[in-house]
C-alpha cells in the first residue's frame, strides 16, 4: 500500500475497534475454551507446535524464556495451599487455563507497533506481518496476556531444532520465521483464509464446523469451540449468547449482580479494554464433597 | 477425507511396498545440488496429487498401545501432520501430545538406518542378506528352550507371524514386557468381573472414584477416557459427574478432581473397605468382614480425615451410578492385588457392576487379540538368563536395560546370552547390548493390524498403512523381517507371500466375509479397508461373571516407618514420556509436566512440609538413596503429594537413544527394589523406600510456572463456581 493510497483513502482504513461503524462481515473469528472440561493434558500445545512450525528451543533457551509455545497451559493453585495456615493439600485439585493470543478487538499491541507490522483484519483477527517486523518487542511488553513470542534466534539454522529430516515435517501453509521477529498465535489463519476462499469460491459462507484450529481439533475433551461470532447459529455464538457476554463491553451486564450467577463466561483482564475475542467458561467444582 | 475419486491402488504402488515407483522423499535434504537425487517432474505426477493440495490417509497411532486412529496429512509425499480419525470409537478424531508426536518419531534424526553388527565396542554396517543368514547360522544347533524373544504388546497379524515364527524354531518363549502394565489390576479385575479389562462407562457414572487411575494421563486409553471424562461432566440427568481421587502423588486426573483425597502410600485397600463398612448396604460376610474398619481406625491408618470418608460414602450412597477404579498408585504394592480386589468390591457393593463397569467386546478372532505384557515376564526372562539358559534373544519394542528395576541387573544379565539380536528405531540401552541391531521402520511406513486391549464400543481391528515412502531406505517392517526370518525354515509354507504386505492382504480378503465386506469383490473390501483404516466388528461379548467375595481378601497393615530409609519413592509416570520410549521426540521434552511444568529434565516432587524440614527449597540438588543405589536430580516443592513420600517422573536418564533424550535426567527406575505382588508376581513399582540428602548445589528450575504462581495480584484469571450455582445441562 502506498503512503498516498493510504492517506487518501484514510477514513476507509482507519477504523477503532470495537466497532459501530464498520463491524466484522460476514466473518468475527472468536473462540471459547470450557474449563471445566480442559483436563490441562497439553495435547492442544502439541498439535500447535506440529501445525504452526514453532521451533523447540532447548533446555537453555527455555530457561531465559525464549520458549515459542503459543499455547500454553497455565497452571495454578489456590493461593493458601502449601502456605503457613493453609491448607496443606490442593484438595481441589489445580486449575488449568490454556493461553494463547486473545486477538484482541482494541489490541494493545497493535497501537505501539512503529512499523504496523501487527494489525487488525477484515475477519476480527489480531494478524502479525513477519517481514514487515522489524523487531522492536515493543507489542511484547504491551501485551497484558503474555502470549508473543520473539525469535531471538535463526531456529532454521539452529543446531537440532529442525534437522535435515525434520524439516520435511513443516507445514508449507506456515512460514518458517526467522531471527528477529515477532510471532504469535493466529488462530490458525492459514486454515481459515483455504476456508474462507473455499466457501467464496462456492458463493457461500463458511459453515460452522467446517474449519477448526489444530488446538480445537485435537483436545481430548472438546473443551474449545471456534467459529464465526458473526453467525448467528454458530456454536460460539450460541454460547457467547447464552453467557451473556458481549464483545464491544469492558464490564458485562451480569457482572453488576451481587449474588451468585449462573453464567460461567468471563473474559480474562476486560476491565483493561483490549475486547478479547476468547471466552473463558469457568471451572465448576462440586460443592457437596 | 477419502472422498477424492482417484485410484487407491495407485497410491500404494507409489507408496506401499515395492517403493520401485517414484521417490516422492521430496525436498528437504537438500541433495538435488549434489546430484545424489533426481527431480521427478510433475508432468508425471499420479493423478490424485495436487501440488499443495494435502489428501488424508488413515492408519493407526502405535505411540502407545491405547489403539488410536489416525488421519495423517501427506502433501507432496510428505506426512505432515497427524489428526485423529472420526470415524474411531476410541479417540473420535481426537489426539493426545504423545500421538501427535508419532510424526517426530518417524522424522527422528537419529533413528537407525542400517543394521549394524558389532565389532568389539562399535558397530559395523552389514547387508540384510548377511543379517539374515547370520541370524540363520546362529541358530544352528540352538535348541527351541535356549532361545528367547521379548518383546512389547504385539497384537494383530504380527502377533500371528511371531508366533509362527517361535514354533518353527520350536520355541515357546515369548515373554510379553510392558514396563507400566496394569498387571496387577487385570488380575484382580478377571477375578471380580470375569474379565481382564472391563469397558468403564466413565460418561454414565455420577460419582467417579478412582484409587490413582489417572485415565485422562497416561492409564489404559486417555484420548477415550477424556472424552468420556467430558461428557461426565455434563452429567446425566441434569447432574454434573463428580470426580474424587485418591492417591499418594496427585497425577493429571487428581488435578482435575473434585476432591483429590492424599492418602498414606499402600492403604488405598483399606480406605476402600472403610468406605464399604461407612456405607452400611454390605451384607452376609462383606459386612462381616469390614466390620473392622470403623472409621476412626480407617481414618488412623490411611491419613485420610473421618469428615472425608462420611463424606465420600455419603455421596456414593445417593448418585447413582458410580464407578470405582483401581490404578496404578493402587497396585504398586507386595499387597497390590489386596489392594485392587478391595477397590473392586466397592463396585459389586456400590451395584455399579453391569452398570459402569460393563463386558467389553473382543475381537472374535483369539489369535490376534493383543498379548499383553507385565513384568512377571520380565523377571522370568531376567532369571533364565541369569541361569545363562539361553543362547539367542531377540527383542522388538522393549527396552528392559533401561526400564528394567535397578536391583534385577538386566543389562548383566542380558550379557549372558550368546547372541543378541534388537529389532529397534533408535540405538537405545536395550540395542547397545545387542550383538546385531536390525532397523525398523517407524509406524507411518509400515503396514499392520492392530487390536486395541481396551475396546471402547464394539470391537474393531486398527489398520497400520504407510503414509509415506521410507524415510531411510535400508530400514523394514518388522513383519517383513520375520517372513524373511520365516522362510528360512518354511520357505516352502510362505513362498506365496513376497513380504508382509502381500501376507496381511491375503490373509484379510480371505476372511472378508468375516469381516463385513461379503459382498464385495477383493478389491473392492481390500481398498474400502484401507480407505476406512478400521474394520468394524460385532465382536464376541464375555460376559462378566465375577462375584463380588471377600474370602481371601487380607490387607497389611500400613509399613512401620523404616528409620533408614523413611521415605517412599513414587516413580510417576509422566503423560507424554510413559516408560521413556518417546523421549527423543523433542515436541514431548518441551511439553511442560501438567502439574511441575518442567520441560527438559527429571526432578524430585516433595511436600513442602517436608522439605522445610530437611531444610530443602526448590532448586536444591538431592541425592536420593534406596538399597540398591541412588540419583541425584532437582528438588521441587509440590503440595500434591503426601509428606511421607516422593516422587520422580519415569522416561528421562536415557543413557543413549538420541540427541534428545540422551544426558536428560536421571532415571527413578535404577533404584528401585526388587519386590513383586504377592499374587501375581508383577513388579511392585511403590515398594522403595528411600531417604533423601541435599548435595550442597542448587539449580534454577526450567519450568513454565512463573514464579509468582498462583498469588498473583489480579483480575479473575481461572474462575471457579460451585455445583450450587450452575447447571450444565442448561449450556450450549
Amino acid at each position: 500500500m502506498s503512503i498516498s493510497n493510504l492517506l487518501e483513502n484514510w477514513s476507509k482504513f482507519r477504523h477503532t475497534h470495537p466497532v459501530d461503524d464498520k463491524p466484522h462481515d460476514p466473518y468475527k473469528w472468536a473462540m471459547s475454551i470450557d474449563l471445566d472440561a480442559c483436563s490441562g493434558c497439553n495435547a492442544c500445545s502439541v498439535a500447535c507446535y506440529a501445525e504452526n512450525n514453532l521451533p523447540v528451543v532447548g533446555k537453555e533457551k527455555y530457561a531465559h524464556g525464549q520458549v515459542m509455545h503459543w499455547m500454553r497451559i497455565e497452571h495454578y493453585w489456590d493461593e493458601d495451599v502449601g502456605e503457613e495456615g493453609g491448607r496443606e493439600f490442593p484438595d481441589q485439585g489445580a486449575q488449568f487455563l490454556p493461553m494463547m493470543c486473545q486477538q484482541c478487538e482494541a489490541a494493545p499491541c497493535e497501537t505501539v507497533c512503529p512499523v504496523g507490522a501487527t494489525n487488525h483484519t477484515e475477519d476480527g483477527l489480531n494478524s502479525q506481518i513477519y517481514n514487515r517486523c522489524i523487531g522492536s518487542r515493543y507489542c511484547s511488553a504491551n501485551c497484558p496476556y503474555k502470549v508473543r513470542y520473539f525469535n531471538w534466534f535463526n531456529y532454521p539454522t539452529t543446531d537440532n531444532v529442525w534437522p535435515a529430516e525434520m524439516v520435511q515435517q513443516l507445514n508449507p501453509d506456515v512460514t518458517v520465521r526467522g531471527k528477529g521477529v515477532m510471532e504469535k498465535c493466529t488462530f490458525c489463519v492459514q486454515r481459515l483464509r483455504a476456508a474462507e476462499v473455499t466457501a467464496k469460491s462456492e458463493g457461500r459462507l463458511v459453515h460452522d464446523g467446517e474449519v477448526q484450529t489444530a488446538c480445537q481439533q485435537a483436545c481430548p475433551t472438546s473443551a474449545i469451540s471456534f467459529g464465526n461470532l458473526v453467525d448467528q447459529e454458530s456454536r460460539v455464538h450460541r454460547q457467547w449468547r447464552a453467557q451473556q457476554v458481549e464483545l464491544d463491553k469492558d464490564k458485562q451486564a451480569k457482572d453488576d449482580h451481587e449474588e451468585p450467577s449462573e453464567l460461567r463466561g468471563y473474559r480474562i483482564l476486560e476491565n483493561m479494554r483490549p475486547y478479547p475475542s476468547v471466552m473463558y467458561l469457568e471451572r465448576v467444582r462440586e460443592s457437596a464433597i | 477425507m477419502m472422498d477424492s475419486g482417484f485410484d487407491r491402488r495407485d497410491f500404494l504402488k507409489v507408496m506401499g511396498w515395492s517403493g520401485a515407483a517414484v521417490a516422492l522423499s521430496g525436498c528437504g535434504n537438500t541433495s538435488i545440488e549434489d546430484g545424489k537425487e533426481t527431480l521427478v517432474s510433475y508432468v508425471e505426477a499420479v493423478d490424485y496429487q495436487i501440488p499443495g493440495v494435502g489428501v488424508y490417509y488413515n492408519s493407526s497411532c502405535a505411540q502407545c498401545d491405547a489403539g488410536c486412529s489416525i488421519n495423517g496429512k501427506v502433501r507432496e509425499g510428505r506426512v505432515l501432520k497427524l489428526e485423529g480419525n472420526p470415524a474411531s470409537a476410541i479417540n473420535r478424531g481426537k489426539m493426545c501430545g504423545l500421538g501427535q508426536a508419532g510424526v517426530q518419531h518417524h522424522y527422528n534424526p537419529d533413528r537407525l538406518r542400517e543394521p549394524l553388527l558389532r565389532n568389539g565396542g562399535s558397530g559395523e554396517t552389514i547387508t540384510w542378506e548377511k543379517a539374515y543368514a547370520l541370524i540363520s547360522e546362529k541358530l544352528k544347533g540352538v535348541s527351541g528352550e535356549e532361545i528367547a524373544f521379548l518383546s512389547g504388546v504385539v497384537s494383530g497379524h504380527l502377533k500371528v507371524l511371531l508366533g509362527n515364527y517361535l514354533s518353527s524354531l520350536g520355541s515357546k518363549n515369548h515373554f510379553v514386557y510392558e514396563a507400566l502394565a496394569p498387571g496387577v489390576v487385570r488380575a484382580a479385575n478377571k477375578k471380580a468381573y470375569g474379565v481382564e479389562m472391563p469397558r468403564y462407562n466413565i460418561s454414565k457414572a455420577k460419582v467417579v472414584l478412582s484409587f490413582g487411575a489417572d485415565f485422562l494421563g497416561a492409564w489404559v486409553s486417555p484420548v477415550h477416557f477424556s472424552q468420556q471424562y467430558a461428557q461426565f461432566r455434563k452429567g446425566v440427568d441434569g447432574q454434573r459427574g463428580v470426580l474424587i481421587q485418591v492417591e499418594p502423588k496427585m497425577t493429571l486426573t487428581g488435578a482435575n478432581a473434585d476432591r483429590w483425597v492424599p492418602i498414606r502410600p499402600g492403604t488405598e485397600g483399606i480406605l476402600a473397605l472403610g468406605i464399604i463398612n461407612a456405607l452400611g448396604i454390605a451384607t452376609g460376610d462383606i459386612a462381616a468382614a469390614v466390620k473392622g474398619y470403623d472409621k476412626a481406625r480407617v481414618s488412623k491408618e490411611t491419613g485420610v480425615p473421618p469428615g472425608h470418608i462420611d463424606k465420600i460414602a455419603a455421596i456414593l450412597k445417593l448418585r447413582s451410578p458410580s464407578l470405582v477404579l483401581a490404578g496404578g498408585a493402587a497396585e504398586g504394592y507386595a499387597h497390590g492385588s489386596q489392594n485392587a480386589a478391595a477397590i473392586n468390591l466397592l463396585n459389586h457393593v456400590l451395584g455399579n457392576v453391569g452398570k459402569t463397569v460393563e463386558a467389553s467386546a473382543a475381537v472374535p478372532f483369539p489369535q490376534m487379540a493383543p498379548a499383553k505384557g507385565n513384568t512377571a515376564a520380565l523377571k522370568s526372562l531376567n532369571d533364565g538368563l541369569a541361569e545363562g539358559k539361553y543362547k539367542v534373544l531377540f527383542n522388538y519394542a522393549a527396552n528392559p536395560v533401561f526400564t528394567a528395576p535397578g536391583a534385577m541387573k538386566f543389562k548383566d544379565n542380558m550379557a549372558k546370552a550368546g547372541f543378541k539380536v534388537a529389532f529397534a528405531h533408535y540405538m537405545d540401552e536395550t540395542a547397545l547390548q545387542a550383538d546385531l541391531v536390525l532397523p525398523l521402520e517407524s509406524a507411518l511406513e509400515d503396514w499392520g493390524t492392530q487390536v486395541p486391549e481396551y475396546m471402547a464400543e464394539g470391537a474393531q481391528i486398527n489398520i497400520l498403512q504407510p503414509l509415506m515412502e521410507n524415510v531411510h531406505p535400508n530400514t523394514r517392517s518388522i513383519g517383513d523381517i520375520l517372513l524373511a526370518l520365516l522362510k528360512q525354515s518354511r520357505a516352502e509354507e510362505y513362498k506365496n507371500y513376497e513380504d508382509f504386505y502381500a501376507y496381511l492382504r491375503s490373509a484379510l480378503v480371505q476372511n472378508k466375509a468375516a469381516l463385513g465386506g461379503h459382498a464385495m469383490d477383493e478389491d473392492a473390501f481390500w481398498n474400502e479397508t484401507l480407505t476406512k483404516g478400521i474394520i468394524k466388528l460385532v465382536g464376541t461379548t464375555a460376559a462378566l461373571s465375577g462375584k463380588a467375595g471377600i474370602s481371601g481378601l487380607k490387607l497389611p497393615a500400613p509399613a512401620e516407618i523404616d528409620e533408614q530409609y523413611p521415605l517412599q519413592l513414587i516413580p510417576s509416570v509422566n503423560i507424554s514420556l510413559r516408560d521413556g520410549r518417546h523421549t527423543n521426540q523433542p515436541w514431548l521434552q518441551e511439553s511442560p509436566d501438567p502439574l511441575t511444568t518442567i520441560v527438559w529434565d527429571s526432578w524430585m516432587e516433595i511436600h513442602p512440609k517436608k522439605a522445610a524440614e530437611l531444610g530443602i527449597v526448590e532448586g536444591d540438588i538431592v541425592e536420593i538413596t534406596s538399597r540398591i543405589g541412588s540419583i541425584k536430580t532437582q528438588a521441587y516443592l509440590f503440595p500434591g503429594i503426601h509428606p511421607d513420600a516422593i516422587s520422580v517422573p519415569i522416561g528421562q536418564g536415557h543413557e543413549a537413544m538420541g540427541r534428545y533424550a540422551k544426558g536428560y535426567g536421571v532415571n527413578p527406575l535404577k533404584i528401585m527394589d526388587a519386590v513383586f505382588d504377592r499374587e501375581t508376581g508383577e513388579l511392585a513399582m511403590h515398594e522403595t523406600r528411600v531417604k533423601v540428602s541435599k548435595t550442597g548445589q542448587r539449580v534454577i528450575v526450567v519450568k513454565d510456572e512463573s514464579a509468582a504462581g498462583a498469588k498473583q495480584i489480579r483480575e479473575k484469571i481461572a474462575g471457579r463456581v460451585y455445583t450450587d450455582n450452575v447447571d450444565l445441562t442448561k449450556e450450549v
